[in-house]
């Protein structure tokens, strides 16, 4: 009887240990389902779920609350999508969250992605439903991009005739580019075009102290002076104003920096006089 | 050819019938509670050790061996989740079950193979007790609960060894690996597994008890049981292996 109990005991030891590793195993998988505690449901209507599956991750905030539990068509263009979510969170989700659908990582699996409403303060209720957005498919990317694509060709079509025209055109712009000949002569006409303007002003010079022409060219000196003394007035009367304001300030600052000096210099006798009142105790102790 | 294919089938149906006996005779008292017990106590505690290091060692090597590979792709972070889900799912019942093959297997074969040649069996049989029920029916008991509960140990200590595996290379907290673990983990990786592992046990103890029992007279009979046991045994769990993952695949 002796013998026996030396080894039942340990097979006891031995069996409940290798259970107990077992149910912990179950019990923690489950969990991680949200098989066990309070759990509630809510369900969102899309138009494509993307290759999301029953099993895969809820989210709220980043954090996993959930996971999906039914994935069930309604008719041809909305898909229905049931989740399980932790009890605990349920006061966080608002009726006005709503639901998207994402990628986890770059080769990850589809995550469901819950974001927070803004105005509504009324919690969900279980089996209730959210509003969806609906998720960027690669076919709306390779839409837009085949759009852009197409302009482009329609540009690089034109600039093509374009530069075939320039280079073997006999169009105006085409010469200028092309002949030497021909920028030679533009050149030379521009200087010439120099020439001619400077003996244009030194005509009007002459023409000023002609007197035919005297009295008018007066007019308009006396007319730019009287508007020059305006702008002149006026600029003066704002200076004076922000030489004021600026004195006004500055003695504030001054006031202000007098005043911290004083405090600070209190502050500095208060401490020095707490220190020696320290150190007096300090040394009686040690007395 | 023909002769030995004939005695090849013979020998499975012999098989058969022997297990079919022992389904009759499990529910038939007397129960011999203490012999199972004592049975259960060499079947299984004393083949903790056995199974602790190489659970130990397949769940290090394991995750030495994937590291390199997984590191190419980026991809270092699932390897507590790879290493656990293959030791699960794979490694740990078969690894456990062929140690088992080798150490109960062939010890059942040579005990039972040595009564039997020493004609201890036929003697319990003159003295009224059925050695069936005494020798057989506790040892595939015993067998069938016990090589599961081996199973969780190596799958655990596998899961240690990982970790320690995990840690000559890097740093992980090991909260952090235990949770990750746990997220890669479903009931379709574990359930199975586990089911799977009953029937290894039961064929390791079947297999060791036909081959003892069936012994022919001589002492180098029991040498050959103990080997033709252990051959078997190692052979049945793989084709066991291959029908449960089928089995599995099929239907999840």
């Amino acid at each position: 009887m002796e013998k026996q109990s030396g080894y039942t005991w340990k097979l006891g030891m031995f069996v409940t240990i290798g259970l107990l590793l077992f149910i912990m195993a179950i019990y923690f998988i489950g969990k991680q389902k949200n098989l066990f505690g309070s759990t509630f449901h809510i369900t969102s209507q899309f138009k494509t779920v993307s290759g999301l599956e029953v099993g895969n991750n809820v989210r709220f905030s980043g954090i996993n609350i959930g996971t999906v539990e039914e994935i069930r068509l309604i008719n041809d263009s909305s898909v229905v999508v049931s989740m399980v979510i932790k009890d605990e969170v349920r006061k966080f989700i608002k009726t006005d969250a709503r639901a998207a659908i994402g990628s986890d990582g770059l080769m990850g699996d589809k995550v469901l992605t819950i974001t927070p409403g803004v105005k509504s303060t009324k919690v969900i209720e279980n089996n209730g439903a959210i509003a969806s957005i609906n998720g960027i498919e690669m076919n709306d990317i390779m839409k837009s991009v085949k759009k852009s694509v197409d302009n482009v060709g329609v540009i690089s079509e034109e600039l093509a005739v374009f530069s075939q025209s320039m280079n073997n055109g006999n169009g105006a712009l085409a010469r200028l580019v092309r002949d030497d000949k021909m920028a030679n002569s533009v050149s030379n006409t521009l200087s010439n075009l120099e020439s001619g303007t400077k003996g244009f002003s030194e005509n009007m010079e002459a023409a000023k102290s002609n007197f035919l022409f005297r009295g008018y060219f007066k007019k308009k000196e006396k007319e730019k002076e009287k508007q020059q003394e305006e702008i002149k007035d006026k600029k003066e009367e704002k200076k004076e104003k922000a030489a004021k304001e600026k004195e006004e300030k500055e003695k504030e600052k001054q006031e202000k920096l007098e005043k911290e000096k004083q405090e600070k210099l209190e502050k500095e006798k208060q401490e020095k006089a707490k220190e020696e009142d320290a150190k007096k105790v300090q040394s009686d102790k040690t007395k | 050819m023909i002769l030995s294919l004939k005695n090849t089938f013979a020998e499975i149906g012999d098989a058969t019938l022997f297990a079919k006996r022992f389904f009759k005779e499990v529910f038939i008292p007397p129960y011999e509670t203490k012999e199972f017990l004592k049975q259960c106590y060499y079947i299984g505690y004393k083949s903790f050790p056995l199974v602790a290091i190489t659970g130990f060692i397949m769940g290090l090597v394991l995750t030495l061996q994937s590291r390199p590979t997984l590191v190419e792709f980026g991809a270092e972070s699932w390897l507590p989740g790879m290493v656990a889900l293959s030791l699960i799912r794979e490694i740990a019942p078969v690894i456990t079950a062929l140690i088992c093959a080798g150490k109960i297997s062939s010890g059942i074969g040579a005990e039972l193979g040595s009564m039997k040649v020493t004609e201890q069996i036929d003697a319990m049989e003159v003295s009224a007790i059925n050695p069936y029920n005494y020798l057989v029916v506790t040892r595939i008991l015993a067998c069938t609960l016990m090589v599961p509960i081996l199973v969780f140990f190596a799958d655990a200590i596998g899961i240690i060894g990982g970790y320690v595996g995990i840690n000559i290379h890097g740093d992980v907290n090991f909260y952090r690996y235990l949770s990750q673990i746990i997220q890669s983990l479903e009931f379709l990786d574990v359930i199975p597994a586990t089911i799977k592992t009953f029937f290894f046990g039961f064929f390791i103890g079947m297999i060791g008890c036909y081959k003892g029992f069936t012994a022919a007279n001589g002492t180098e009979s029991v040498g050959r049981a103990a080997n033709s046991a252990v051959v078997t045994a190692s052979l049945t769990i793989f084709i066991i292996d291959m029908v449960a993952v089928q089995i599995t695949d099929l239907f999840f």
